[in-house]
């Protein structure tokens, strides 16, 4: 008669203290999926919304004038290129996008227009992200909406910056703002146009936050002037600000609401597996009487635990699954319902986590099974 | 082949000391049919627990094919009980969750061995075969008894403790379970019967008598 097979038996016989058990497992798995659903919907919104507003952060060379880059948004001094792959391999700061160009000013038929060399973006290690910007092929040209309304320029036309030639591979559509003035071209091209060969204005990058709870900004900078001892950080607070808030918000409900119902799913989970053993005493005495070792009762009603955790954590994915779909909107106001769907990856955690769960909960009460003294029990009629 | 040596067990009470045995020296050769006789509290269940490695006893010491059992480490005590002894209670313990082979078998799991043909074969022998999918809330007290009784015998046990096995049960039945255990003793074996009925005395070998803890017939 093996164990699981008497687990199973018992399982079946006393029904109710099974289901209520996996009930509170339930409990707990839904609570987490529904949570973490609506979470990591609302990060990927906060992250595409970020997307669309741009680069919250802005390295610049440490000599630059700080209050012409503010008004012009040109940077007065570079800094060598390499500074982007020192940025990019540490590990201290999180991003997810890093884009270098090379700005300045540069006259076209007679119109001052704004030169940007853009190289290509660069994202962490091992992550691949769709690209915020264009990739632009060296000797392509991208011409902003009103230097190509006012000159004419037409895609597939050649242009002369510097003497360099470029092939318009695409005429902008119209933004409000500076980029109506602007021609953008490869990183090489640039540097060979305004005569700055190996060097970038500004690294820019979005996401950037530091592990760090407080004063993002001033740790930033600091780890950043570390790393690039010839560079100064500006954060545009307002978009670094609104996700630190929000992971802040999530962070904090989820920290205390979660040990509560864990506390609560747990002592229910123990209170029933205590109820489970009261009712087995003489069973448990009769097992160690036949010669069952503490081993083998231990892994009859932690064996059991493990089962109702396994089970709770399917119906809890089902379950959180559905509440988060449902009222994960409401709670973290995700605007793009695109962004809500079932995270597979949260039902394999709770398939390990949950199992765990129940077994540290019904862990009293199998240590309070195997110091039942037989000969005592088994004289209780 | 079982010695006991001035077996005692005392127990602390609020109000001092109780002595559950006092004073016990037994020797119990294989094959013998024992009866301990006495009434309720005479400390039979005490020493039939001692006996099987479950009740450590305050002093004295016993001893199974010349090997102290209180000198070996819990797990053993366990394999010990396992290979050599075979159990019956008065309330039967019949796992409520299994069925009547099931309840066999759970003996075998004790020494990772379930032989199905072995239990099929003692529920055949003890007349439950039309019984054996049967849960114990279906069966009849003297149907229960015989499933503890082929449990007790699926491991081959030498030595078999049955603590007032017949208490629960009518004279037809009572006389049908202590035959079965006779016919153990004469395959070789060796039971101790605790009782106080008088029953038992026609199949023992030998009958001892305890009154208050200790041996009213001490030989």
């Amino acid at each position: 008669m093996s164990v699981v097979r008497m687990i199973s038996k018992e399982i079946w016989h006393r029904k109710i203290n099974f289901l209520l058990a996996v009930l509170a497992v339930t409990t707990a798995v839904a609570f987490f999926v529904a949570f973490l659903t609506a979470a990591r919907a609302s990060e990927r919104e906060t992250a595409r919304l970020m997307l669309s507003m741009g680069y919250n952060l802005h390295v610049i060379a440490k000599e630059a004038n700080l209050g012409g880059f503010l008004m012009s948004g040109i940077p007065d001094k570079t800094m060598p290129q390499s500074c982007l792959d020192t940025l990019a391999k540490q590990q201290s700061i999180s991003y997810n996008h890093l884009l270098a160009t090379l700005d300045g000013k540069v006259s076209l038929q007679g119109i001052e227009v704004i030169l940007t060399g853009v190289a290509p973006e660069v994202c962490p290690p091992g992550q691949q992200k769709a690209p915020m910007s264009f990739r632009i092929e060296a000797g392509a040209a991208y011409v902003g909406h009103r230097v190509a309304q006012a000159l004419g320029i037409q895609k597939g036309q050649t242009i002369a910056l510097n003497g360099r030639e470029l092939r318009v591979e695409r005429c902008l559509g119209e933004s409000g703002g500076m980029d109506d003035m602007r021609i953008q071209c490869s990183l090489e091209d640039a540097q060979a146009i305004l005569g700055l060969p190996g060097q970038i204005s500004q690294i820019m990058a979005v996401d950037c936050l530091c592990f760090a709870k407080r004063d993002p900004v001033a740790i930033l900078r600091k780890e950043i002037g570390a790393i690039l001892p010839e560079a100064q950080v500006l954060q545009v607070k307002s978009l670094a600000g609104a996700r630190a808030k929000q992971r802040q918000m999530i962070r904090d409900l989820f920290a205390v609401m979660l040990p509560f119902v864990l506390a609560a799913c747990g002592v229910w989970i123990g209170v029933l597996a205590m109820t489970n053993v009261r009712d087995r005493q003489q069973e448990i005495g009769l097992l160690r009487a036949l010669g069952y070792d503490t081993g083998s009762i231990l892994r009859l009603f932690l064996g059991k635990a493990a089962l109702v955790g396994l089970f709770g954590a399917g119906a809890g994915f089902l379950l959180g699954t559905g509440l988060g779909l449902r009222f994960g909107p409401d709670v973290f106001e995700i605007t793009a319902q695109a962004m809500l769907r079932p995270e597979l990856s949260l039902f394999v955690f709770s398939c390990i986590l949950a199992p765990l769960f129940a077994v540290i909960a019904s862990f009293v009460a199998a240590m309070v099974a195997i110091t039942y003294d037989p000969a005592t029990t088994l004289r209780e009629e | 082949m079982l010695v006991l040596e001035n077996l005692a067990k005392t127990y602390r009470t609020g109000t001092g000391h109780v002595n559950a045995l006092d004073g016990v020296s037994l020797r119990i050769e294989r094959g013998e049919f024992v009866a301990v006789c006495g009434p309720s509290g005479s400390g039979k269940t005490t020493l039939l627990m001692m006996v099987a490695a479950m009740l450590r006893p305050s002093r004295g010491s016993v001893r199974f094919e010349n090997e102290d059992v209180y000198a070996m480490t819990a797990p053993a005590r366990a394999k010990f009980r396992a290979h050599n002894i075979g159990f019956v209670f008065q309330m039967f313990h019949l796992v409520p969750y299994l069925n009547v082979l099931e309840n066999v078998l759970v003996a075998g799991g004790a020494i990772g061995a379930a032989d199905k043909t072995s239990a099929n074969e003692l529920l055949q022998r003890l007349g439950l075969q039309h019984r054996i999918g049967h849960r114990p809330s279906e069966l009849s007290a003297g149907e229960k008894q015989r499933t503890a009784i082929a449990r007790a015998l699926l491991n081959r046990p030498k030595l078999i403790l049955a603590d007032e096995p017949t208490g629960n049960l009518d004279p037809e039945n009572a006389r049908s379970v202590l035959s079965h255990l006779h016919d153990f003793q004469q395959a070789g074996g060796t039971v101790i019967v605790a009782t106080h009925g008088a029953t038992a005395g026609e199949f023992a070998t030998r009958t001892i008598h305890l009154r208050d803890g200790a041996l009213a017939n001490p030989s």
